[in-house]
């Protein structure tokens, strides 16, 4: 995203607008282009009144910021649209998620700090480490040149997004060291990540993983998202 | 696409800002699934929701009948009270529309909600927190705001900004949280909330 000199009359409208602060206002209004994330937000606002933002899509790697910052802007390298994927939105249909397993979503950026890939990099390699399969359709996934290794490609690493999504999952005997090493390199990352945890609820409705949640005092919001059920035809082993 | 969790509040705030989703899966149920994106719509739209939403569009950005009318892939409904939350799974339940149902909220509460509309839950998504460089945050006020919007498109200097405006007696509560839900792509912002909040920021002279 810039901003046409010529035409910026330095109303200084636009700033409050700008989810990374990235407007900078001197005699006029101008972006700092390695901290814009190509969200769109101050365009789509429509608060500038000469109409001085310019967009162009820009030219790979730069071209991530905004498939992964601009919710309204499909993943055109990755195929996927969005962030992340369906993840346990639909997981009464897809069965991604089994009794027995735990998803682990990892937002790096989240909630509106924004993240470079190389912290992305460093999360996901640990996770790795850690025993973690990745989601293959996630957006980050697609970015690995070592999907083994948690390993993104060198290019994308300096690129700044407003977030983007680890999404992994681990037997439920392996939660513990998963959740130890996020604990630690929580430590050596220079931004926020958000944390979910996902589980298939047992027949009782009970989810066992809270309780190893408590026994590692991670302590967990009173809110999430309930899928309750009723999606068609249903996952393979949940036929009922 | 967490775009409705970790949703920052206390027990308080969160009881009134519930999000219910339907979602289609891709290559399995997707077929004809638009039209039953604008029945869920429909249904919720008989329960006074406070926001309703597709992937590019909003209430506050767009006519309701045209996000209904534009459903596409996923489709959201913010509602403000637990007894519409029952009222709509319950609705959706003889509906029988076999697209993937999701509700965001207090899990207490929508496990409630579930029980009285004779569903039981099949996957839960906790929320964890932010771990990392917490400093960088703005006030736990902010984040209230901010944060429902799960995108980050509602900036944590607008909601500043609105505030002011308030307190200058420019803006109403009411009228800056609907500017600002207009900004929420998906349509998840709770204005409602959100008018609450502001009017809490701006000071105890201000009511929503």
């Amino acid at each position: 995203m810039r901003i046409d000199e010529d035409s910026c009359i330095a109303c200084g409208l636009c700033v409050p607008y700008c989810p990374m602060g990235a407007i900078n206002m001197d005699d006029i209004a101008t972006i700092d282009e390695d901290e814009c994330i190509d969200c769109g937000v101050c365009l789509r606002a429509k608060v500038c009144p000469v109409d001085a933002f310019i967009y162009e899509p820009a030219p790979w790697p730069r071209s991530l910021r905004a498939v992964f910052s601009d919710p309204t802007t499909e993943h055109k390298e990755t195929t996927v649209t969005g962030r992340g994927t369906e993840e346990m939105k639909t997981n009464d249909v897809t069965g991604r998620f089994k009794r027995g397993w735990v998803g682990i979503g990892i937002e790096l950026g989240r909630p509106g700090v924004g993240a470079r890939f190389r912290d992305v990099d460093k999360v996901a390699q640990a996770m790795a480490r850690s025993g973690a399969r990745f989601e293959p359709n996630s957006p980050v996934t697609l970015l690995m040149e070592d999907v083994g290794a948690g390993k993104l490609r060198d290019d994308v690493l300096d690129e700044k997004v407003l977030s983007a999504i680890i999404e992994c999952g681990f037997p439920i005997e392996k939660i513990r060291i998963a959740l130890t090493a996020l604990k630690e390199v929580a430590q050596d990352v220079d931004t926020v990540f958000s944390v979910d945890c996902i589980s298939v609820a047992e027949p009782d409705g009970s989810l066992p993983v809270d309780k190893i949640l408590s026994e590692l005092e991670i302590s967990r919001y009173i809110n999430g998202k309930t899928n309750v059920g009723l999606g068609r035809p249903l996952a393979e082993g949940e036929r009922r | 696409m967490t775009h409705t969790l970790h949703r920052i509040g206390t027990a308080d705030g969160l009881s009134g800002d519930y999000v219910i989703l339907c979602m289609r899966a891709a290559g399995i149920n997707d077929v004809g699934s638009d039209a039953k994106l604008q029945e869920f719509l429909r249904i919720a739209t008989d329960h006074d929701p406070k926001n309703i939403g597709s992937v590019r569009m909003n209430m506050f950005s767009h006519k309701p009948a045209e996000v209904i009318a534009n459903a596409h892939s996923i489709a959201h409904a913010v509602f403000d009270n637990q007894q519409a939350v029952t009222q709509v799974l319950r609705e959706l339940k003889q509906a029988d529309l076999g697209l993937s149902i999701v509700v965001s909220g207090v899990l207490d509460s929508v496990n409630e909600c579930c029980q009285q509309a004779g569903l039981k839950r099949h996957t839960v998504e906790f929320s964890l927190g932010i771990w990392g460089m917490t400093d960088k945050l703005p006030s736990n006020e902010v984040l209230e705001v901010t944060t429902m919007c799960g995108h980050a498109m509602v900036s944590p200097k607008l909601v500043e900004s609105m505030v002011a405006d308030i307190r200058k007696g420019a803006k109403n509560p009411d009228g800056a949280a609907k500017e600002l839900a207009s900004h929420c792509c998906c349509g998840v912002f709770n204005p409602a909330r959100a008018a609450r909040l502001l009017a809490e920021m701006a000071g105890p002279d201000i009511n929503p």
